[in-house]
């Protein structure tokens, strides 16, 4: 290979100018190019290893000159070099105007010809003002770019400015590496795309199995399948960590919608049928606020998620208080009943939020804090909306723990919920602690529509998606406690995001109802059964 | 909880009720029977409503007698209506050589090889017994075993029916589907456009109610109904006293499915269609719904209630259909605040509407 011992010559030279050598030797290269083929080579040589740290002007100086030399505008006379332009002539050296150029244009032999074009391109590419030119240069460069060194591209990208265009530079860097055939390179060249462990990364290296080297050369074929085993690992971590995820962000939304459920249910022995309407209202209510704030100060209509968790939270607690009172106080030692009249209510608040919102899907505005996400490894991405539910969800545990566990209204609820008649003897109002109970049940259930709209469907419909879910998990956790409601929306969360690449949707609900009905037979009671007699 | 004693029911009302349904039932066997002016729709209309009765007296022999209230009686119920969809396809191909379109949207070549047994009545009488009485067998075994009950139950079998309808919505499931199976031809050889068979169909849901009416209720005054409600009342008691519970309400789970399954099997062919839709958990509330209104534990009301319901139903559905949600709600919250043992207990009311809230009424103590 001719020119890879002229590169190597080339890059000793360059080296021993040190860091300097970032800037070209112009007048060398410019009396070079007009030395003939072999002069000629040399000058582009230069150019190609100064391109790697050369500045955007030296850059351009070389787009310029060899242009010139492959439109055959370069004049070689007695004066200095001159390159030919409709507007006047310039030094060749300097780019300044010269007077009377006179002299013949070098011719470009076949070998240097492509030499040539890959210096214009290269030089292009890092001084071209267009994102056009630029682009136009790269493809120009993507047969050739073994040619190149690696830093070029790197440097290339990192001086890019266009987004869509530098992962490309990259991309191109590396396949120039992967395809150089100097076998030390490839190698490198699959070490470093295995460094960044992604589905794309993965079918390249793949793709190299096929190559003839691999059935050839042994280390080359180690360094693939170690490529190969290593992005698989990481592409394993990362789907792994993937679901993880995605079933925690199903698993905080199944947690708010049935914590309150579970507090009711703990303290009354109640179902509330209700508890979806509730997260239906609360994110209505949340519509409500943003098209307030739209109204009132549309410059913080981005904030309304923030603004609304009291108004929402307030609003269904409100609301839930009142079918506490006027409804579900009446039917306390009947609540099979109960069940039949929180579901009258459901029915009621749905047809009440159709006749009078109407049936279409609300629009929420996707302010920027939860828009996008951050790829963390392989091709594990937080996405900022779901890890809005999930701190969301985390700060309403932590929350409502604090309340269960710190507040006096706390120790009362679990003392009803323990024994309801040694709690109403020892002086608590047992009937006063159900009411704020249920509101507070109601008010997480709001909560937990607020923290919906930006990722569901909101429609008078929606609520009715979540309360066999969240049944679920209040069977599975046990009655009221809130760490049996974490764990078991955990759980279920977990499951189904398992199960359904796999089977589907549908069989993971099954599997999770019949692994429920089967966990019903070992703890009947739930996983956080409160100590006591068995019934 | 100890509840307090409950007074004897007041049974000469309840024989008198229940007196008065066995015979309106008759009447409406010997009109539809006899009386040539009443119309088709109106034939038709009276068939549904007896299917509709009979579902909730199975409801009622599990809710109102054991106190086990199921939300999922829906799946009996489409149990015994897939089997008639499978049934009467069969025979709908078998005697006009038609295919149907349900061959055509799933896409196969011909009905599964495995219904043509169900081609004839009594295979798929037998059929819809077995399935309805096998799936109520294993669940409620895995349930009263481990003393699932009140409202885990409840819960559980909501969730058991809406698991049903997702399966049943895929059509990998092989049932038709969102679509279900519609096009039925022929039903006992006789076309379905004649008029003879909603007359049909009409006496043979009025007659199995009668019958379920009756054996139902000298079940229930007997020993088994006896042991039922003392299980309702205190279990605990009832099992100290040497009585395996379990066997009782197994025994009991097991006939209300299989009655369940009965009038889904005769409520598809008067409707001509069976889809998932008879499996979302909304149905099987209301049927909950229909026991509450008429009164429970009695069979006379839950018959009334489904009846009444149903009744208020149609009419609405014909003429305000956005009003049907307002005045079912309207009617539940009416019954359960006010009228805890259903409208049977209008003749009890006294205007002491406000007496004292949570104040326990006899009957209720369990339930």
């Amino acid at each position: 290979m001719w020119w890879r011992a002229l590169f190597a010559g080339l890059f000793g030279a360059i080296l021993t100018c040190g860091a300097a050598a970032a800037a070209f030797d112009r007048a060398a290269i410019a009396s070079q190019i007009c030395g003939g083929a072999a002069g000629m080579t040399d000058a582009a040589n230069a150019m190609l290893a100064g391109l790697v740290d050369a500045t955007t002007d030296d850059a351009r100086w070389a787009a310029a000159l060899s242009g010139a030399a492959i439109d055959r505008s370069l004049k070689c006379g007695p004066q200095d070099p001159a390159i030919v332009a409709p507007e006047g002539a310039v030094n060749a050296a300097t780019l300044s105007p010269v007077e009377g150029s006179v002299g013949t244009s070098p011719l470009l032999s076949l070998k240097n010809r492509p030499l040539f074009e890959t210096v214009r391109a290269a030089a292009t590419l890092r001084s071209g003002a267009a994102v056009n030119d630029r682009g136009a240069a790269l493809t120009a460069l993507e047969r050739r770019a073994g040619s190149l060194r690696p830093e070029f591209f790197e440097k290339a990208a990192e001086a890019e400015t266009d987004a869509g265009l530098r992962s490309r530079i990259l991309a191109v860097g590396q396949a120039a590496l992967l395809n150089s055939p100097d076998m030390s390179k490839r190698i490198a060249a699959i070490e470093r795309i295995a460094a960044t462990p992604d589905r794309r990364s993965l079918t390249r290296i793949e793709a190299l199995k096929s190559d003839p080297a691999y059935q050839t050369d042994p280390g080359f074929r180690m360094a693939v399948d170690g490529g190969v085993a290593s992005i698989g690992r990481w592409l394993s971590v990362s789907n792994a960590l993937n679901v993880f995820y995605n079933g925690l962000s199903i698993a905080s939304i199944l947690f708010m919608a049935s914590a309150g459920l579970a507090i009711i249910f703990g303290l009354m022995g109640v179902i509330n049928l209700a508890q979806g309407e509730f997260i239906m209202i609360g994110a209505y209510v949340a519509y409500a606020v943003q098209e307030a704030l739209r109204a009132v100060a549309p410059g913080l209509i981005d904030w309304y998620l923030i603004a609304a968790i009291p108004v929402v939270f307030l609003a269904t607690a409100g609301i839930g208080v009142a079918l506490e009172a006027t409804i579900v106080r009446r039917l306390y030692t009947r609540p099979l009943m109960t069940l039949l009249a929180t579901w009258a209510v459901s029915l009621l608040l749905v047809n009440l939020m159709r006749v009078t919102v109407g049936t279409q899907n609300l629009q929420f505005v996707t302010p920027w804090y939860i828009s996008g996400g951050r790829l963390l490894m392989g091709d594990f991405i937080v996405t900022w909306n779901r890890l809005f539910a999930i701190v969301f969800a985390g700060l309403t545990l932590g929350l409502t723990w604090f309340v269960l566990k710190r507040t006096p209204l706390g120790l009362n609820i679990r003392a009803v919920t323990q024994n309801r008649a040694m709690a109403g003897c020892v002086g608590v109002a047992t009937r006063r602690v159900d009411m704020m109970a249920f509101g507070l049940g109601s008010g997480l259930a709001g909560l937990a529509g607020l923290a919906l709209c930006p990722i569901y469907n909101v429609n008078p419909q929606m609520g009715s998606n979540f309360i066999v879910d969240s049944f679920m998990v209040v069977v599975l956790g046990g009655v009221g406690t809130l760490a049996g409601t974490a764990f078991a929306a955990l759980g279920v969360g977990q499951i189904n995001v398992l199960i359904e690449p796999l089977y589907g949707a549908v069989a993971a609900k099954v599997i999770v109802l019949l692994m429920i009905i089967a966990f019903l037979q070992w703890r009947p009671e739930g996983l956080y059964a409160v100590k006591g007699r068995r019934k | 909880m100890i509840a307090p004693k409950p007074p004897l029911p007041a049974r000469a009302l309840d024989d008198r009720v229940f007196a008065g349904v066995a015979a309106a039932t008759l009447l409406a066997f010997a009109a539809v029977a006899l009386w040539p002016g009443l119309s088709g729709y109106r034939v038709n209309i009276i068939g549904q409503l007896a299917c509709f009765a009979l579902l909730a007296v199975a409801l009622d022999l599990i809710w109102g007698y054991a106190g086990i209230l199921s939300l999922g009686h829906g799946l009996f119920f489409a149990i015994g209506g897939y089997v008639a969809g499978m049934h009467l396809l069969e025979h709908s191909v078998a005697t006009t050589g038609v295919t149907p379109d349900i061959v055509q949207f799933m896409g196969w070549t011909a009905l599964p090889a495995w219904w043509a047994p169900l081609g004839s009545f009594p295979v798929a009488l037998l059929a819809a017994i077995a399935v309805s009485f096998g799936a109520a067998f294993a669940f409620g075994w895995v349930s009263f075993r481990s003393r699932v009950g009140g409202v885990y139950f409840a819960i559980i079998t909501q969730a058991l029916v809406y698991v049903a309808m997702l399966l049943m919505f895929r059509n990998d499931t092989g049932f038709g589907g969102n679509n279900g199976m519609t096009g039925f031809q022929m039903i006992f050889g006789v076309p379905f456009q004649s008029p003879s068979v909603a007359t049909g169909l009409a006496l043979a849901s009025l007659g199995v109610l009668g019958v379920t009416l009756v054996g139902c209720r000298l079940l229930m005054v007997g020993r088994f109904g006896r042991l039922l409600v003392a299980t309702r009342d205190d279990e605990i008691r009832l099992r100290s006293l040497g009585y395996d519970t379990l066997r009782l309400k197994l025994a009991v789970w097991c006939l209300s499915a299989v009655i369940a399954a009965i009038a889904g099997l005769l409520y598809v062919p008067q409707v001509g269609i069976i889809n998932p839709r008879v499996l979302s958990p909304e149905l099987s509330l209301e049927i909950a719904v229909w026991c509450a209104i008429g009164g429970r534990g009695r069979l006379a009301g839950a018959v009334i209630g489904a009846v009444l319901v149903n009744a208020i139903k149609f009419s609405l559905s014909a003429t305000l259909p956005e009003l049907w949600p307002f005045v079912l709600s309207g009617l539940v919250i009416l019954v359960a605040l006010i009228f805890p043992n259903g409208l049977l207990d209008i003749g009890r009311w006294r205007p002491a509407l406000l007496s004292r809230p949570g104040a326990l009424r006899p009957q209720d103590a369990a339930s």
